[in-house]
């Protein structure tokens, strides 16, 4: 529903129910925090945002659609293809190993840990350099947007901090002499 | 949960995003939002095996593919945004009037 709709704004609306879905799926698998954390930036921030950028820019719709049949049975015939290997791959699946890296969940859970904080003793502590990592990625990401999104406006009037220290009293007055009685 | 079933819907949701970057040449809103639907089955994926293995590792992952997913969306809306403004449309066959 979210490739095939004809109106971007119910592709949007789909994509958030989607989104809602996998977080109830999050939360059923032991990962609350995830599941809220999805809610609230897929929902608040990212949805809102391709709402704001689907509605700034009115598309015209029948024109956005008309190439979709054309591509269509390529991209079915991809797509039957990715998913019999993938079949084919899950159907003899070998026993997954049952060994992880010493981060238990349950061992966790068992000494009063919530999964929140559980998450936050590890990703502050064992995963510091990839999480400051992601912090600078998220700045460069607003920076980058910020100048791509910037326009010039020409009707704003700036202050010219040079001009203004530069001026001085014989440039600003100019002094006539005026007789009277002419 | 077997963990079948969390492989099983992830290449579903997988190639659902797939797909959509296929059929809608037109309109590069809908690709970009295929593409968080392939960046939510990896995460559906990494949460799958962390429930599965017990391990804490992956929900940490999961969080980083949130974060590089948001950032991804607002730079390819931003240059949508600067895109739609220069040629008046969203199409991708129109996109190679930006170079030079």
């Amino acid at each position: 529903m979210v490739i095939l709709s004809r109106n971007t704004v119910y592709s949007v609306l789909y994509l958030i129910l989607s989104f809602f879905n996998a977080a109830i799926i999050f939360l059923m698998s032991n990962a609350e925090f995830l599941a809220m954390t999805l809610i609230i930036v897929y929902v608040g921030a990212v949805a809102v945002l391709f709402l704001f950028v689907v509605m700034m820019l009115n598309i015209n719709v029948v024109q956005a659609k008309e190439g979709m049949l054309k591509y269509l049975p390529f991209g079915l015939v991809l797509i039957s293809i990715l998913l019999i290997e993938l079949s084919l791959i899950f159907s003899d699946l070998p026993v997954f190993p049952e060994s992880n890296t010493k981060i238990d969940i349950s061992e966790l859970l068992n000494n009063g840990n919530s999964n929140t904080k559980a998450i936050g003793l590890h990703l502050y502590t064992d995963y510091f350099i990839i999480f400051q990592i992601s912090g600078f990625v998220l700045l460069v990401a607003m920076l980058g947007a910020i100048v791509l999104a910037y326009q010039k406006n020409e009707n704003y009037i700036k202050q010219d901090v040079i001009r203004q220290l530069d001026s001085d009293r014989k440039k600003a007055i100019k002094l006539n002499d005026i007789k009277p009685n002419r | 949960m077997n963990i079948l079933f969390y492989l099983i819907l992830s290449s579903i949701i997988f190639s659902i995003g797939l797909l959509g970057i296929f059929i809608n040449r037109k309109n590069i809103i809908t690709i970009l939002m295929s593409i968080e639907l392939m960046l939510l089955a990896v995460n559906i994926n990494f949460i799958g095996f962390s429930n599965h293995l017990n391990d804490l590792s992956g929900q940490i992952f999961a969080l980083f593919i949130l974060v590089v997913a948001a950032a991804e969306a607002a730079v390819g809306l931003a240059i949508l945004t600067i895109f739609f403004k220069r040629s008046g449309s969203i199409s991708v066959d129109e996109i190679n009037k930006m170079r030079g």
